[in-house]
């Protein structure tokens, strides 16, 4: 067979160097070529990584064994030799950025299964590569000058789980630089600068967000992404399977993260009480994860007699004795219904009750009334700058309710009154070892609003502290003033101020999976027989039809419903067969129909999952679901 | 005698200091003679543990030679409140037999730590020991005195009722199970506790989580409210047709045309996920609120966290929502005769309202829906935004106790047949009949998770007495059915059937407190006096005196808390009558129950409580008579119980 040249540029040899010229004959095989290549750079190195990339075809020449014939190789081919595994900036749900490398050669989908190897997050299914949205705004130096945590000397491991030391993977607990970036994989991060809420808000990245999934049956290469390009990390299916908060510290920090920021910014709706709900249970979690975590001492080793003992005679010393005399000696003033102004009487707190008294004197007889505050509604009616601390109590009787309203006259005795009455609400008394942490909880909201007041007006708000206004949407920031804002987050957090960390993040994704939107991506459409655009909804468990000019859905198909569905891929168009002849068919507008095809059959392989075999992932029937022609 | 009044006049005071009795909905003059006669027993039970748990617990520091008990003093908690209506002629159901209920699990579980364990310990070992757990009983007494219970009457569906004891640490899920094994229904997941409000007209189910005694706290002393006992397709309606609520805006033939697959899948998805989903309801619904007459209509949604409207000229967008209630300290209920009552469009009607509201306030909130479907839609959504994961978790284990009833069930007719002739010998005559229904061990949940198979100890400590009122009455092993198990009771049994079995039993199950021994007792007792007249006054107690005495010879009785020791069943019983003295707590029964003990765990399957038979007749008496003489340390309920009592005897 006669020979002829091939020309392969080394990327090893520089940007600048010529390529190399091989002589080859067509039944040459690719291993063949590589070795040819190799002598004649000679370098000695480890090759093992490199592969063929074959750039007018865009695709890499992986099998060694095939002749150049083959594959169709003839002398004017542009070949690039180079390493598959290349490092690649990952955007994090969290905002933090890794430098790692990833595999360009391989469809992406098993790209994301080595990246969540390397992070320790399990279930890599769920989630995928976008491309990152257009950064036409110019960012400000402090952007570009971002911390990277690099991640390239990380060893690529072919195990499937790597083995655990201290609870993280074995490549963290390398150096202390490596245990920094597996902390700040695990830990939830602070709630971020109002200033950079708007700015990525203003990116308006809700409609185009579904649009930049990459294809996962294709590798990066083939999708346009370079060497050390930038791409997201993010959940694309949100059925989240199996979450056991014991081996899914990344998952559930990052899956929290992704949360919060699809809140944020408003990618799901959700109402004002459920926007200050998570507001507090954002701070909750703040505030939990930057405290050491410490460690409850474990009430079952009471075997010790002595410890049991001590502890009863503890609790019954709160509920008797001890726990009144602890705030009797503060005035408030009640004011009861129809009575103006405020009334000075001596107040006592027992149990889960309030008694008071004409006078200091008095109090060790009885009471003028005894208020049972447990299943009461107790809300505030603070203004620090103008020094009102009222506690409002709303209290059950047989009749209805009644309000009585508290004033106390300082920060400190207010934030020791309001705790006592919100223990009381839930039946707790004063002896509950969670009062001196409501006591803290309500001093540092009080402190939020006094400096959020000060700051308040044209000053650049957000220091470094916690501010309300970043812990929720920026709609909020316009509906209410701090000052507004503050107790209402306040309000909704001693719903939850008792929660561990784990507790609090659960209870985040929980309130999350439960808004009507949650996990719905939303592609403009063109149903067949229809005029006009509409838009398909692809939820974990339904396809949802919505009116684009009402918002309203029109109707609902589930999967487990569907009989099959074909893509037409020259016209674009996926057809839908349900169970009781129901046909659907549309094509996409916005979208390519590649993505949307994949969604739905990527949920169906979610649908497909079972804890047998949780451990192995079916690559082969997810690629059949989600590939198309091109899987074959 | 003198003894034995002395010893009831001291429990009476005990009792009065231990436990707060609340007596709400009726008071005791309507009650019926039957439900007198199982409360006295509850009580009697109860102040028999109390007192066998200490004694027992003194006694076992001194006895050295039952070794093996590692009894635990029964937390006196644990003693089955059991308000058996067994004596009650009204309802059918009792003529089967017993029916205790025992609160057994339930009850159990709360309890403080289990007491300490006596193993093979000898004397010297432990003198520390026994002080700190003299202190530590002393502390659980003092907990334990602070639990309410609560005598409550409930209606059945053909209009008897039934009273009983209940604990405010047992939540509805065991209240049920008491009527379960009162009342013999099919004990389908259906059967519901709902409370009524007379005043506004409503009702609504319990949840089984919930605990019974708080809510009924809240009703006002001279409520006409009542807690019936039915049958509730809606409670669980969910679990059976989930597309009902989570497609209910497809048609209601495709609803259901539904396949059993897709509804499975349905409840799946919905209530085994991280996080509970609720329906996603819509509707336009007519309101009255604040107090004011006129309904007006409004576009409510449902969701997770609350309910919601939509203000006039705004989208429908969550942002733009406002919230109406969310549903801390809010309860749902049904509305009846709204049309009437309230002017309502329709008669299906809602109200959301704090539990502790009972009349009619502004702040309560009336809902009215078009039809019934609408309704039923929204009161179950509302639930489920409410309670969440735990209804799924209350159906499951509806369905397990529906189970294992069957089973019961089938056992009953044997066991009860065989049992139940047993005349007692002792006291009071006129209590005879219902006395032996009362031991007559109702339909044995065959298989109590309280038998503690592992402990076969427990029981060996034969029965101190109250140990064996209690406990023993209670789940009789299932006898018919699980013939394998029985090889060493058989021949105990074979003579129970037929002959009465020996008068012992009666008595010894509950006579057995400390104080009232069995009649036939013998020389044995000295110390203990026969059932105490009726009309005793009490003398001073001497009580303790006499528990020392009896301590010598007793074993270690108190069962443990944590598991009520499978009851001596009848074998034991039979095994204690036929030795000699059945002396209440003699070591001799100890021998004979020994073997079986552990052959009854093997029996046991499965958890259901077990019954307590329970008729403490002698105790009663004994009431009966302290009353009559003035009473000693009984508080205003005992009195008042006792003089009832008396009224009913001498009638």
């Amino acid at each position: 067979m006669a020979a002829w040249d091939l020309s392969v540029t080394v990327e090893d040899l520089g940007p600048d160097a010529p390529p190399v010229t091989l002589s080859v004959a067509s039944d040459l095989h690719v291993g063949g070529v590589i070795l040819k290549l190799v002598e004649k750079t000679q370098i000695q190195r480890d090759w093992s990584d490199h592969a063929l990339w074959w750039e007018q075809k865009q695709c890499w020449l992986l099998r060694t064994a095939w002749t150049l014939e083959k594959y169709g190789i003839h002398a004017d081919a542009r070949l690039l030799f180079m390493p598959q595994h290349k490092p690649l900036k990952l955007g994090l749900p969290n905002g933090k950025t890794l430098r790692l490398l990833v595999c360009f050669s391989n469809p992406v989908f098993q790209t994301v299964m080595g990246i969540c190897r390397q992070l320790n997050i399990r279930h890599p299914e769920e989630l995928s590569l976008l491309r990152p949205v257009e950064e036409k705004k110019k960012k400000k130096d402090k952007d570009s000058t971002e911390e990277i945590y690099d991640l390239t000397e990380v060893p690529l491991s072919s195990a499937s789980r790597p083995s655990l030391y201290n609870g993280m993977p074995a490549h963290f607990a390398d150096s202390p630089q490596m245990e920094a970036i597996y902390k700040m994989l695990s830990v939830t991060q602070p709630p971020p600068a109002l200033r950079y809420i708007l700015f990525v808000s203003e990116l308006d990245c809700k409609i185009s967000f579904p649009l930049r999934w990459l294809d996962s049956s294709r590798c990066l290469m083939q999708q346009g992404i370079q060497d050390s390009d930038r791409v997201w990390l993010r959940f694309k299916y949100f059925s989240l399977y199996d979450i056991e908060p014991k081996y899914d510290a990344v998952r559930l920090s990052q899956l929290y993260e992704q949360a919060r920021w699809a809140i944020l910014l408003e990618d799901i709706d959700c109402t004002e009480e459920e926007m200050m709900l998570f507001g507090a249970l954002q701070y909750h979690i703040s505030k939990v994860s930057q405290s050491e975590p410490q460690m409850l001492s474990s009430s079952a080793a009471m075997d010790d007699l002595e410890s049991a003992l001590q502890s009863l005679e503890v609790k019954l010393d709160g509920e008797s004795s001890s726990a009144s005399e602890m705030l009797p000696c503060d005035c408030f003033r009640p004011k009861r219904l129809t009575l103006k102004g405020y009334k000075q009487y001596w107040f006592k707190f027992q149990d889960t009750s309030i008694c008071y008294f004409k006078s200091k004197e008095e109090s060790i007889g009885e009471p003028i009334q005894q208020i049972n505050l447990k299943g009461c509604e107790v809300a505030p009616d603070v203004n620090v700058a103008a020094q009102k601390f009222l506690i409002r109590l709303l209290i059950p009787a047989s009749e209805g309710m009644n309000e009585v309203y508290l004033r106390c006259e300082n920060e400190q005795q207010y934030a020791q009154w309001m705790a006592a009455c919100r223990l009381g609400s839930k039946g707790k008394s004063l002896a509950d070892s969670s009062y001196q942490s409501e006591i803290e909880s309500i001093g540092s909201f009080l402190a939020m609003q006094k400096t959020s007041s000060g700051s308040h007006g044209n000053s650049p708000a957000s220091d470094e502290s916690i501010n309300t206004h970043s812990l929720v949407s920026p709609r909020y920031h316009k509906k209410y003033k701090p000052k507004q804002l503050t107790p209402r987050i306040l309000d909704a957090y001693q719903n939850v101020a008792q929660l561990s960390l784990t507790d609090a993040v659960m209870r985040f994704l929980q309130i999350w999976q439960a808004l009507p939107d949650f996990g719905l991506s939303y592609f403009v459409v063109r149903f067949k027989g229809s005029r006009k655009d509409e838009v398909l909804g692809i939820a974990p468990n339904r396809l949802i039809r919505i009116d684009l000019g009402v918002g309203d859905v029109v109707k609902t198909w589930r999967y487990n419903n569907m009989k099959q569905w074909n893509v037409n891929w020259d016209i674009r168009q996926m057809a839908i067969e349900f169970e009781g002849n129901v046909n659907i068919a549309f094509s996409c507008v916005t979208a390519d129909c590649k993505i949307v095809h994949e969604f739905i059959g990527g949920y169906i392989f979610m649908s497909t999952r079972s804890r047998e075999k949780s451990d192995t992932l079916n690559q082969e029937l997810f690629h059949k679901l989600t590939g198309g022609h091109e899987a074959l | 005698m003198d003894d034995i009044d002395a010893m009831f006049t001291d429990l009476l005071g005990e009792m009065d200091l231990l436990t707060q009795f609340l007596l709400p909905p009726e008071s005791l003059h309507e009650l019926e003679d039957h439900d007198l006669d199982a409360l006295m027993a509850d009580l009697v039970a109860d102040i028999n543990a109390t007192e066998e748990k200490l004694t027992a617990q003194m006694k076992d520091q001194k006895v050295p030679p039952p070794p093996s008990s590692d009894l635990p003093a029964p937390p006196k908690g644990l003693s089955t409140y059991s308000a058996s209506s067994i004596a009650s002629p009204t309802s059918p159901a009792s003529s089967t037999g017993s029916n205790v209920s025992t609160p057994a699990s339930s009850s159990a579980s709360p309890l403080p730590p289990p007491p300490p364990h006596f193993k093979e310990s000898k004397r010297e070992e432990i003198e520390a020991q026994m002080k700190a757990d003299k202190i530590k009983l002393a502390l659980e007494k003092l907990k334990e005195a602070k639990v309410k219970k609560l005598v409550v009457k409930v209606l059945l569906t053909d209009g008897s009722s039934k009273t009983l004891m209940v604990d405010e640490r047992q939540n509805v899920r065991e209240v049920l199970d008491n009527l379960f094994e009162k009342t013999h229904c099919d004990c389908n997941v259906d059967w519901s506790l709902c409370e009524t409000n007379y005043e506004l007209n409503l009702e609504r189910i319990f949840e089984d989580h919930e605990n019974l005694v708080e809510p009924l706290l809240a009703w006002t002393r001279d409520t006409e409210n009542k807690v019936l006992f039915q049958e509730r397709t809606e409670k669980n309606d969910m679990f059976r047709n989930p597309q009902n609520f989570y497609l209910w805006k497809k048609d209601k033939k495709a609803l259901k045309e539904i396949k059993d697959r897709d509804k499975e899948l349905l409840v799946q998805e919905n209530f085994c996920g991280t996080s509970v989903i609720v329906p996603d309801l819509e509707a336009v619904l007519y309101l009255k609120e604040d107090g004011k007459k006129s309904w007006k209509q409004r576009l409510f949604q449902l969701r997770a966290s609350g309910i919601y409207y939509v203000p006039k000229g705004k989208t429908k967008s969550s942002r733009d929502l406002v919230c109406f209630v969310q549903f801390d300290n809010m309860n749902v209920y049904y509305g009846k005769d709204f049309k009437t009552r309230y002017k309502a469009p329709t008669d299906f009607c809602f109200v959301l309202k704090h539990p502790q509201i009972q009349k009619d306030s502004q702040y309560i909130k009336y809902l009215c829906c078009d039809d019934a479907w609408t309704m039923n839609l929204w009161v179950t959504g509302i639930r489920i935004a409410k309670y969440g994961a735990s209804l799924y978790e209350n159906f499951k284990a509806a369905e397990k106790a529906a189970v294992s009833s069957v089973w019961t069930n089938r056992s009953t007719p044997s066991s009860s047949s065989s049992s139940t002739p047993s005349p007692t010998i002792k006291g009071s005559t006129t209590h005879t009949a219902h006395r032996d229904f009362g031991n007559v061990p109702p339909p044995p949940p065959p298989m109590a998770n309280i038998l503690p198979p592992p402990r076969p100890d427990a029981f060996l400590p034969p029965a101190p007495p109250p140990l064996a009122r209690k406990n023993s009455a209670k789940p009789p092993p299932p006898q018919r059915h699980l013939p394998t198990n029985f090889p060493p009771p058989p021949p105990a049994m074979d003579n129970l059937p037929p002959p009465p079995p020996p008068p012992p039993m009666d008595d010894a199950l509950e006579a057995p407190p400390d104080f009232l021994p069995p009649p036939p007792p013998a020389a044995g007792f000295g110390s203990l006096p026969p059932p105490p007249p009726p009309s005793n006054s009490f003398p001073p107690p001497p009580p303790p005196g006499s528990f020392g005495s009896m301590g010598q010879s007793l074993p270690p009785p108190p069962p443990d808390p944590g598991f009520l020791p499978p009851p001596p069943p009848q074998p034991v019983f039979t095994g204690a009558g036929a030795p000699p003295p059945p002396p209440p707590p003699p070591p001799p029964p100890t021998a004979a129950a020994a073997p079986r003990a552990p052959v009854r765990p093997s029996g046991s399957v499965k958890k259901i409580p077990p019954a307590t038979p329970k008729r403490t007749t002698p105790s009663l008496q004994g009431g009966g008579g302290g009353g009559g003489g003035g009473g000693g340390g009984g508080g205003d309920f005992m009195s008042e119980l006792m003089l009832a009592m008396n009224k009913k005897r001498s009638t």
